[in-house]
């Protein structure tokens, strides 16, 4: 029972350790910085000005959202990254053909793409900090890191989703992409979810990142854990619904494949 | 040699529609990511209290946006296929010049764009009952000939940038937003502060932009039209000619050493 968990364990880190060589170890600073940080950064200009314009007079509100949905891009992207690229080098079939458990192999890919969200997070923080005058003093810095970090393991349940669709389509990365400019409208990024229409409020409820923005927010007007603590717990069991249905989704199409014969096919 | 030049343009044009504008990720980005940026706009609208959004800016505005990111990624996927394909020097040591061959593409990628701006009026008339009523007509036609024609001088400019260096395809795509963003594509450009402005009029896509919205918006200033024309088309000169004279000097680096695939 032990040596399989430390099994389970060592493929994890190896997994993630792999996936740090075949895509940090590779970037240089600029490319890093400017992939990281630039559309971001720009992105959030865009809408700053946008609310301007249309007498949104919260610019702040908008900064922090759009930080917070570094990490949630990060851990989504991480693990559709890791079943989608393996498909594309056609090397799935070699991997699915091993008898290594599959969550490990895949959870272990995101795992860099987690930890890197959560440091662009904070990091974020700081230059908007001293860009945007976002004060700081009074919130607790531990609290804004634990939901931070929250939210970039939480969106990789969906990664895991959108992972398994692109073992059944060419286009997942796209579909990834179209899903993530979604969430600007409907996790309370850019406008508080209450300004939706009611059917999206409820499509919003039922998503990850939705509770965990807004106590990453609670957290920087100074809230403590008590305020927070019933959306921390919220977001992380919905987290796990998502991984958990990303997961069976992904057994299912393995199962299918194996079955058929078929998986790079497609 | 008129006709091998028409039947070059559509054969370009052809090419260009199969291989680079009809497929799902450019769907994606002339009508899902509009109308996102759209929404966005019209919920901060709501947001910030106003019981209508604003057609001109929200919605057309959206058009414009899926008109640029779609030109940006076309234009600069070119040259990146053409090059991870090893077509690059087989275009390159061809007859006809890259130059020429970009133009014909960019001006496919610039007329792909008008569908996303199409669907934006579509939607401003369809949905939000917009009515033009008090529209300056030949303001707006004229302004978005002369977008059309900034654009693709961006556009040019940007496809043989990659050709130039390889280097310049790690940053061309983060052009998306920030052009975006200088130019106002979703706001007025006097929202941003005055030392934006003054760097957001180095593009012509500002100044044909602005007359456009202007126009849409019933101005029939003739003074101000004019003067952005003038600037939008001066602008988009200064690309070409910037475009043409790097295109010379990289060509003739390139018959010298002989290392297209090097730069």
């Amino acid at each position: 029972m032990i040596d399989k968990f430390v099994h389970i364990i060592r493929i994890y880190f190896a997994e993630a350790w792999l996936s740090y060589q075949g895509r940090f170890a590779i970037t240089s600073p600029f490319g890093y910085i400017a992939g990281k940080l630039g559309f971001p950064f720009f992105l959030m200009l865009f809408f700053i000005f946008m609310g301007k314009y249309v007498g949104f007079s919260d610019p702040l509100y908008i900064v922090i959202g759009n930080i917070l949905l570094i990490p949630a891009a990060s851990g989504m992207g991480g693990v559709t990254l890791a079943i989608g690229e393996e498909r594309q080098w056609g090397t799935l079939s070699y991997v699915l053909g091993s008898p290594a458990p599959r969550s490990p192999v895949f959870m272990g890919r995101a795992f860099y793409y987690i930890v890197d969200g959560f440091v662009t997070a904070l990091l974020g923080f700081a230059i908007a900090a001293g860009l945007f005058g976002l004060d700081l003093s009074q919130v607790n810095i531990l609290l804004l890191m634990i939901c931070s970090l929250l939210i970039a393991v939480t969106s990789s349940g969906l990664g895991f989703l959108f992972g398994s669709i692109s073992l059944v389509t060419r286009d997942g990365w796209m579909i990834l992409n179209t899903f993530l400019s979604f969430l600007y409208i409907l996790v309370g990024v850019n406008f508080p979810i209450t300004s939706l229409p009611l059917i999206l409020q409820k499509l919003s409820w039922g998503l990850p990142l939705t509770r965990g923005i807004m106590a990453a927010r609670l957290v920087m007007e100074g809230e403590g854990w008590s305020a927070i603590r019933s959306l921390i717990a919220g977001e992380a069991l919905i987290g796990l619904i998502y991984i958990l249905i990303g997961y069976l989704f992904f057994m299912f199409l393995e199962k299918r494949s194996m079955q058929s014969g078929t998986l790079d096919a497609m | 040699m008129t006709s091998f030049r028409w039947g070059l343009i559509k054969q370009q044009m052809s090419v260009q529609f199969l291989v680079r504008t009809l497929n799902p990720f450019f769907l994606g980005l002339f009508v899902i990511q509009p109308a996102v940026f759209s929404a966005v706009g019209m919920l901060l609208s709501r947001a910030a209290g106003n019981s209508t959004p604003d057609l001109v800016y929200n919605v057309i505005g959206g058009g414009i946006m899926g008109m640029w990111s779609g030109l940006v990624f076309t234009s600069t996927y070119d040259i990146l296929g053409d090059r991870r394909n090893g077509m690059l020097e087989l275009i390159v040591g061809s007859p006809t010049s890259l130059n020429l061959i970009e133009a014909i593409r960019t001006l496919t990628n610039v007329l792909s764009g008008l569908f996303s701006l199409g669907l934006a009026f579509m939607a401003a008339i369809l949905i939000f009952g917009y009515t033009f009523t008090g529209v300056n007509f030949w303001g707006v036609l004229i302004s978005l000939v002369i977008l059309l024609f900034s654009m693709w001088s961006i556009g040019v400019f940007l496809a043989n940038f990659l050709a130039w260096s390889r280097l310049s395809g790690t940053f061309v795509d983060y052009l998306e937003m920030p052009i975006a963003f200088l130019c106002g594509f979703m706001y007025p450009i006097r929202v941003l502060p005055v030392w934006l402005q003054y760097i957001s009029g180095a593009v012509p896509i500002r100044w044909a932009l602005e007359a456009m919205n202007e126009s849409l918006l019933g101005s029939f200033d003739l003074n101000y039209l004019v003067v952005h024309w003038l600037m939008a088309i001066g602008l988009s000169n200064v690309f070409i000619v910037l475009t043409s004279w790097m295109q010379a000097k990289v060509h003739d680096s390139i018959r010298l050493s002989g290392e297209l695939s090097s730069i």
